[in-house]
Formats: C-alpha cells, sequence, structure tokens
C-alpha cells in the first residue's frame, strides 16, 4: 500500500531520483502542481540540430553522394565491376547522417528525463509524443521523427490542445510521416496546369488519422466524408525542399489545395486558397470537439492511473478541458485533485521506457549507461524510440508489455544494468531501495532483495521486485 | 545443477504455487505428439494490397483503376488458373499451388468495414461481434480443445488471449544467472501476474534453448520474418513441441511508392513461409498455415503511387494436406456500381467462415464449439483438405 509521496513520484512522474521521496513528502499534490507551472516544461539540449538543420544535413549528404557517383564513373571507366566498387570505396565519405541523428535526439529526451526535477512534465511529453507517434523509417524520417515532440509538442505540451494539434500537423515530421506533403486537390491549380501530364492526387492517410487517433477516436462519430473533407482542406500542407523552394520545414502550397467550400461533421468551410485557414478552423473545431476532450481524457488517466478509469473521473476532466479550451495544464490538475487518481495498489505495468528511465533515477547516477547502451536497451526490451511502426504509437496497456518473453528480457537487462554498477563498488542496495520505495516495500521483497547472495543480485531484484515494475 | 534438473525442479515447486498451467505442460515428459494436427496463424498488420497481391488480370477495369501499380509487376506475374496470378515476389507459394498445398481465396472480409488499422485488427483478431481485448478466436479454440499455443512476440497478441498461449521472442541481451530467477520464484510468490508470466518465460526459454540452437545469429537477423518462422518451426517440433502458433508480419500500409514496398514486403512472406515448411519437415503434412490481413485497400491507386484503406483482401490456407491448387472465393467485379461504398474490392465471403473451416477440418471443433469461437459466422461446406 502506498504512500501519496510514493504515488506521485511514481504514478505521475518517473520515479524516484535519490532523497526526491523525501523531499516530496510535505506536499505531493503541489509538488506535482508547481511542475506544470515550469517553463519552459522540458527542456533539450537545443544545441542538437534542428529539423531545419537536419533537412540541409540530408541535402547535402545526397548532393555528395551523387558527386561521390560521378567521380566513381570518371575514375572507372566503362568497366561496370570497377565502377561498383570505385563507388563503394568514394561514397563512403559521404556518410548518412541519419541514423546518428535518431540516437543523439532520442537518447537526449532519456537522458533529459532521467536527470529532470520536473518529470510529471516528460512523462507528460512522452504521452503525447507518443499519442502523436511518428516511425524511424526511411532516410528522412529516420532523422526528423525525434525532433516533432522537440519543436512540436514540447511548446505546446501545458498550452491549450488546438495549437499543439495544429503545430504537430504542420510539422515537416507529420507531414511526411502521414503522406500529407504531397496530397493535393484532384481539382487544384497544380493539376490543371499539369498538361495533363502527371496528375497528383489526394492521400487521406494524415486526415484519417487525425480524427481516429489524435482527436474524436475511432468511436468519434466521423464518416468516410468526413475523412475526405479533411483531407481536402488540407491539401497543400506540405514541406519546402531545400534548394527548390524558400525557407524550410512547412510550406502552404496554395496551388495544391482543393478549392471550394467543405463540410466536414455537418459543419461548412468557406474555401481558402491564399493561406491554410481552412484546414486550421477544421483542425481547432476538431480540437475543441466533446469526443476529443472525452478521447484524449481517457488516454490521460488510462495512462496516468489506471486501466479501467472511473466514469467520474473522466468526467470531471471532460468538463474542466470543455471549460478551459482544452487546456492540457488544467486538465491535469484536475486529473492530479481527483480523489480517484489516489488509489493506494499500484495498478499500471511500467512500460519498457518507463522502466529504464525509473531505474536510472533510482540509481541516480545516468553516466552508468551511455546513450548508445541506452538506445540498445529499450531496442531490446521492445520500445525503440520512435520504432512503435504504427501511427497509433505503442501500447499502453500493461498486457502488451509483460509476456513471459518480455519479462524474460527485463530480468536480463536488469542483470546487466546491476552488473555495471556492482564492479564499481559504489552501489548501497538498502539506500537505493529507501530511496525508491520508502516504506512502501512488502516484507517478502525486502527481504527477499536483502538476501540475494550479492549485491549485483540485490539490485537486479529490487529492480524486478513487483514494487518497481508497477507505478 | 545442470539447467535442465533445475528448472525442472523449480517447475516442480510451482505446480504446489498452483494449477499446472503452461510450464507443467511444456516440461511433462508428455509422449511424442506424432500425428499432431497444427495451425499456424499468420496476421499481416497494416492491410495488405489485394489486388497487387492475388492478381485478377482477367478484370480489364484493373489496368484503368491502378494504370503504374499494374504495370509494375504485369510482364512477370506468376498464373494461377481462371486467370488469377500471384505477385513475382511469390515464387514460393506459387510452386505451392502447382503441388497442390496452397488455397487463395479472394475477396474476404471479417466483416469490419470502418477503415481503422488498428480496429481492424483487433476485430480480426478477437473475431466477436464487439471487439473483446481480453480473448481471441484462436485462444478460445486451443482452450476447448485443450491445445498448446505459442505467439512469436514478446507479450500475447489477442488472437491468443484468454488462452494460457505462451510467448517467444529472440532476445538480444545476455541472459541473468540462474539463481536471479529461483530468488524471483520466491519474490513473485503472492503476485499471481508476475508469477504466471516468469513460469511462462522461463519454460519457454526452457524449449528455445533446446529446440531453437543457433544463438551466432546477429540482433538485427533475429527480429526479420524468416528468422523467426525459422525458430518457430523449431519450437513446433519435437515431442514438446506446440500445436498452434501464431506469428505477424507488419509494413503493409502502402499509401506510397507500393510497388517497391510491396515486393519486398510479398518475397518476405513468401520466404518466412518457405522457412516454415522446411523447419516443420514430415510435419507439414499435419499443418495448415492461415495468412490473413484486417482489410483490403482501395482499388484506385492514389496520388502517390500507393493505395488508401479500403475493405475485401485476399487470405491464403497452405499446407502438405490441403486441398489445394485453385483459387477459391468468388470475384465481385471492379466495375463502380460492384465497389463497395463505389471505391474498394466488394467482399464475397467472410474471413471467419473460412477460420471457422479450418477449425472444424483441422481441430474437429463441434458445431457448438464453434458458435462460441465465431458466434457470427457459420463454418463452410467446402473441403480443404485432402483424405
Amino acid at each position: 500500500m502506498a504512500t501519496t509521496s510514493m504515488i506521485a513520484v511514481n504514478r505521475f512522474g518517473y520515479g524516484a531520483k535519490p532523497n526526491e521521496l523525501i523531499l516530496v513528502a510535505q506536499s505531493p499534490k503541489e509538488w506535482l502542481i508547481k511542475q506544470l507551472s515550469q517553463s519552459p516544461p522540458v527542456a533539450f539540449n537545443y544545441s542538437l540540430p534542428s529539423s531545419s538543420d537536419i533537412f540541409i544535413q540530408l541535402h547535402a549528404y545526397r548532393k555528395n553522394k551523387k558527386v561521390a557517383k560521378k567521380i566513381a564513373q570518371e575514375l572507372a571507366g566503362k568497366d561496370f565491376d570497377k565502377q561498383m566498387s570505385m563507388e563503394g570505396v568514394v561514397t563512403k565519405k559521404a556518410r548518412n547522417p541519419a541514423h546518428k541523428l535518431l540516437n543523439q535526439l532520442s537518447s537526449d529526451a532519456i537522458d533529459q528525463a532521467i536527470r529532470s526535477d520536473h518529470s510529471l512534465n516528460w512523462r507528460l511529453l512522452d504521452f503525447f509524443s507518443n499519442h502523436f507517434s511518428v516511425s524511424a523509417s526511411g532516410p528522412v524520417m529516420t532523422a526528423i521523427a525525434p525532433t516533432l515532440e522537440r519543436e512540436a509538442i514540447a511548446p505546446n505540451l501545458l498550452g491549450n490542445f488546438e495549437d499543439l494539434l495544429l503545430s504537430v500537423c504542420q510539422h515537416p515530421a507529420m507531414l511526411i510521416y502521414l503522406n500529407n506533403e504531397r496530397s493535393f486537390g484532384t481539382n487544384s491549380q497544380i493539376n490543371k496546369n499539369g498538361r495533363g501530364k502527371k496528375k497528383v492526387g489526394l492521400n487521406e492517410n494524415l486526415a484519417r488519422e487525425i480524427l481516429e487517433l489524435h482527436t474524436l477516436g475511432v468511436n468519434g462519430g466521423y464518416q468516410q466524408q468526413d475523412v475526405t473533407a479533411l483531407a481536402k482542406g488540407i491539401t497543400g500542407w506540405s514541406v519546402a525542399r531545400i534548394g527548390r523552394d524558400e525557407g524550410s520545414g512547412f510550406l502552404y502550397r496554395a496551388n495544391g489545395h482543393e478549392p471550394g467550400s467543405l463540410t466536414l461533421l455537418g459543419k461548412s468551410y468557406k474555401k481558402s486558397r491564399k493561406n491554410a485557414k481552412q484546414g486550421e478552423m477544421m483542425l481547432r473545431d476538431l480540437a475543441n470537439h466533446p469526443a476529443t476532450a472525452r478521447h484524449i481524457s481517457f488516454k490521460l488517466a488510462y495512462h496516468f492511473i489506471s486501466e479501467q478509469p472511473p466514469e467520474s473521473l473522466i468526467n470531471k476532466m471532460v468538463k474542466r478541458w470543455l471549460a478551459t479550451k482544452g487546456n492540457i495544464r488544467e486538465v491535469m490538475i484536475t486529473l492530479i485533485n481527483a480523489e480517484e487518481s489516489w488509489h493506494a495498489d499500484s495498478q499500471k505495468f511500467k512500460t519498457p521506457r518507463e522502466f529504464v528511465i525509473s531505474s536510472l533515477r533510482s540509481i541516480g547516477d545516468n553516466k552508468k549507461l551511455n546513450l548508445r547502451q541506452l538506445m540498445k536497451s529499450l531496442s531490446a526490451l521492445g520500445q525503440k524510440p520512435f520504432s512503435a511502426g504504427s501511427p497509433a504509437g505503442f501500447s499502453d496497456s500493461g498486457n502488451d508489455w509483460n509476456g513471459g518473453s518480455a519479462i524474460m528480457a527485463r530480468i536480463n537487462w536488469s542483470a546487466a544494468l546491476s552488473s555495471k554498477l556492482s564492479f564499481k563498488h559504489t552501489v548501497n542496495v538498502e539506500t537505493i531501495m529507501s530511496n525508491s520505495f520508502g516504506k512502501n516495500i512488502s516484507e517478502l521483497s525486502y527481504n527477499t532483495i536483502l538476501r540475494a547472495e550479492s549485491k549485483e543480485q540485490a539490485m537486479t531484484l529490487l529492480l524486478m521486485s513487483p514494487e518497481f515494475q508497477r507505478r | 545443477m545442470q539447467r535442465r534438473q533445475f528448472i525442472k525442479s523449480m517447475a516442480a515447486t510451482l505446480v504446489l504455487f498452483k494449477t499446472p498451467n503452461a510450464v507443467a505442460k511444456a516440461l511433462s515428459a508428455s509422449s511424442p505428439k506424432s500425428g499432431n494436427k497444427k495451425i499456424i496463424w499468420v496476421v499481416l498488420r497494416g492491410a495488405m494490397d489485394s489486388l497487387h497481391t492475388l492478381v485478377p488480370t482477367f478484370d480489364t477495369e484493373l489496368s484503368v483503376l491502378r494504370p503504374k501499380l499494374l504495370a509494375s509487376i504485369k510482364d512477370d506475374l506468376l498464373m494461377l488458373d481462371n486467370g488469377f496470378a500471384l505477385h513475382p515476389s511469390l515464387s514460393n507459394l506459387h510452386q505451392w499451388y502447382k503441388k497442390g498445398e496452397l488455397l487463395p481465396i479472394t475477396a474476404v472480409s471479417s466483416g469490419y468495414a470502418k477503415r481503422s488499422h488498428f480496429d481492424g485488427q483487433d476485430y480480426l483478431e478477437s473475431g466477436l461481434a464487439n471487439i473483446d481485448h481480453d480473448t481471441g478466436w484462436l485462444g478460445r479454440a486451443v482452450n476447448m480443445k485443450d491445445k498448446q499455443a505459442l505467439a512469436i512476440a514478446n507479450s500475447t497478441p489477442i488472437s491468443l488471449r484468454s488462452s494460457e498461449a505462451s510467448t517467444w521472442y529472440p532476445s538480444q541481451l545476455k541472459e541473468a544467472d540462474e539463481d536471479v530467477y529461483q530468488a524471483l520464484m520466491k519474490m513473485y510468490q503472492n503476485d499471481e501476474l508476475l508469477i504466471n508470466r516468469l513460469e511462462d518465460g522461463l519454460a519457454v526459454k526452457e524449449m528455445a534453448d533446446t529446440m531453437v540452437g543457433d544463438r551466432t545469429l546477429n540482433i538485427k537477423k533475429k527480429g526479420q520474418f524468416i528468422e523467426l518462422s525459422k525458430s518457430c518451426a523449431n519450437l513446433m517440433m519435437g515431442n514438446n513441441g506446440v500445436d498452434c502458433a501464431m506469428l505477424e508480419l507488419g509494413g503493409w500500409d502502402t499509401h506510397n511508392n507500393q510497388a517497391t514496398r510491396l515486393s519486398r514486403q510479398l518475397k518476405a512472406l513468401d520466404q518466412g513461409l518457405k522457412a516454415l515448411k522446411d523447419g516443420l519437415k514430415d510435419q507439414w503434412k499435419d499443418t495448415v498455415v492461415v495468412v490473413a490481413t484486417e482489410f483490403g485497400r482501395t482499388v484506385k491507386e492514389n496520388g502517390t503511387g500507393g493505395t488508401d484503406h479500403g475493405t475485401a483482401s485476399a487470405m491464403f490456407i497452405a499446407g502438405g494436406s490441403v486441398n489445394g491448387g485453385k483459387v477459391l472465393g468468388d470475384w465481385p467485379g471492379l466495375k463502380n456500381n460492384q465497389l463497395f461504398e463505389q471505391r474498394d474490392l466488394m467482399p464475397t465471403s467472410n474471413t471467419f467462415s473460412w477460420l471457422a473451416t479450418v477449425l472444424s477440418q483441422q481441430w474437429s471443433l463441434s458445431d457448438n464449439q464453434l458458435k462460441a469461437v465465431f458466434p457470427q459466422v457459420d463454418k463452410r461446406t467446402v473441403k480443404l483438405f485432402l483424405g
């Protein structure tokens, strides 16, 4: 049975850093709510490249590769085999930056979360990063997938949901991931100018996922005609191509926008060719729709509190959502203040990401694993960042993470981490236990851990204890 | 203590804690399970485009609706009967078809018509009119016939839920010392969920250690469909082999660049299925493999060289005793008025009715049992197996 400070730190945050439990004990709720006033809510290492920097790097890489290919051809003459091998030698110099960027950027988020004093905000960032899931597939997405949370989600994390939604749907990572950057109206100017040669068309992928996953939810009462209308509304929402368009990032291609007024969920949206207004109005209305309020309130409660969140709790959150125009900070305060959120038994099983971050927080030293090892850890535990492979993101249900094979992987990972710790003789299991649980640990777990045959094994058992696996 | 003895003794202790389950079953010295009818369920996640896989070359609308997509494969199609053809990447399935070991079925749908991948997959796996995430059709069948099932996954997929299916997935990590497991068994004695999962993990680890063998594969390779299929076949062989397994292959959501992507995907599928057959050796004659996807894709190609979410798709039934070598299912046609909502291939038969037929003929489920597995459909009269 957990105390309020234990709940605050684990259910809402990423687990206790050394001495954090004591700090929180005075006023757990206030400790949480205060984090929601933090500005900025989360801080990244912003010396790492932005999506604009990345587009330039990728462009340079492609250019270098072309040049290298040409040189190889000239050097090798007509001999095809020789050409191929020369090409290998020369293009090695033009190294694809994508994987390094993915590792740097996504491990930065984990590193920050491990060290943060505001781990509630990091939990919330990870929640929305998964709500707006993008996957690192293909060279462009591999490099820019991790920029979505840094550039579109973090700045809007505690604001109104409509701004968050709009910012995400106009970010290159989302536009490219769900194929909207080349979705154009069949009656748009581009098609009329095309001399009938190469027709471009509508792609409804992003529109469908906005309705199904990002806003209303699958049972939110929309039809195929609404998907098509929204898809038309956001035609021309595209991404600037380096060297061909001016600037970088989101680009509204007016000549690719489907002309005419559109009807979404029974409401008419008048045409706007000059700017992205038509689609923007649609998204703002979707963000404030009662079905969206319910869908996301449910997901939040499901994520933070319980996989069977009480209806009364959802109702409180929905009410607050609708009263504050979907203000995420206010909805979170409602969640924190609700008595339904503080049941003593831990009902949620940690995801691999939560498990890894809370493990490293408990040790109070984030240098035990280098950033590459962090990424490998998550990959081995089945939750490599930006690899959900579907716009629905990773599952938030314990049953998807606690299968036999997954438990075995956790044990092995815990043992590997523990062996690193005891090697340096710096680990005091009793201290870590008291820092992580306070008095919230069963006698059975306590005794099994203390009676382990080595420090290393004790640490493994601590991390694998039922109390540490759930929150 | 030897590893095997250790795990066995541990399993014996477990039985004291609770009713015998997967561990006891997996480790009991049961008699060889020769002649045991096996089912392998393969789910293609992301909505496979059937018109690009099981191609109706006879339908003149096809080249009008998807000129570019058809042109990309037209010259290399592998012909079946009645004008149907397989995608060029499916050379192994084509061999099976010629040998009578493959039944492609056209224009099938689970009855789910809302075009959400995630709901569509849950519906296909659950098998009920209202999606239930806690019970799957295969899990219910496994329970009724007291079969032993295995999912090649980190956690039990919906298809196998409500049964005591084991899970196995190749690990990228060095294994912990065995005394850690023993201490955890003790620590979890009051935690039903964790002790269950740990027992399950240990039992499958034991099976995998003895049967999968080759641990020299590198990590990247380990997760590939062909490697998973090989391991799956190995885990199904031998005395303690399971009766039923589930594999998953994602990557079918081809909204763009479909020609290239499906060539790669279908090749992976084809090679993986071949690995299953090769690995199962003489058990292939007792095995049926069923391949299905959540729904199909639009009949028209879209503006980005791909297709969007649709309705009917295709499925495959294969195996050593399958009465194959013909394409099943009625062809609905591709004319505008023949389409579902004027955009998708119209379903002419229900996926669940085929699955029910497989369960009835492979595992002898009674009509009453089938009603509990698939309350919405009846089995079909077609004979899916020889003999």
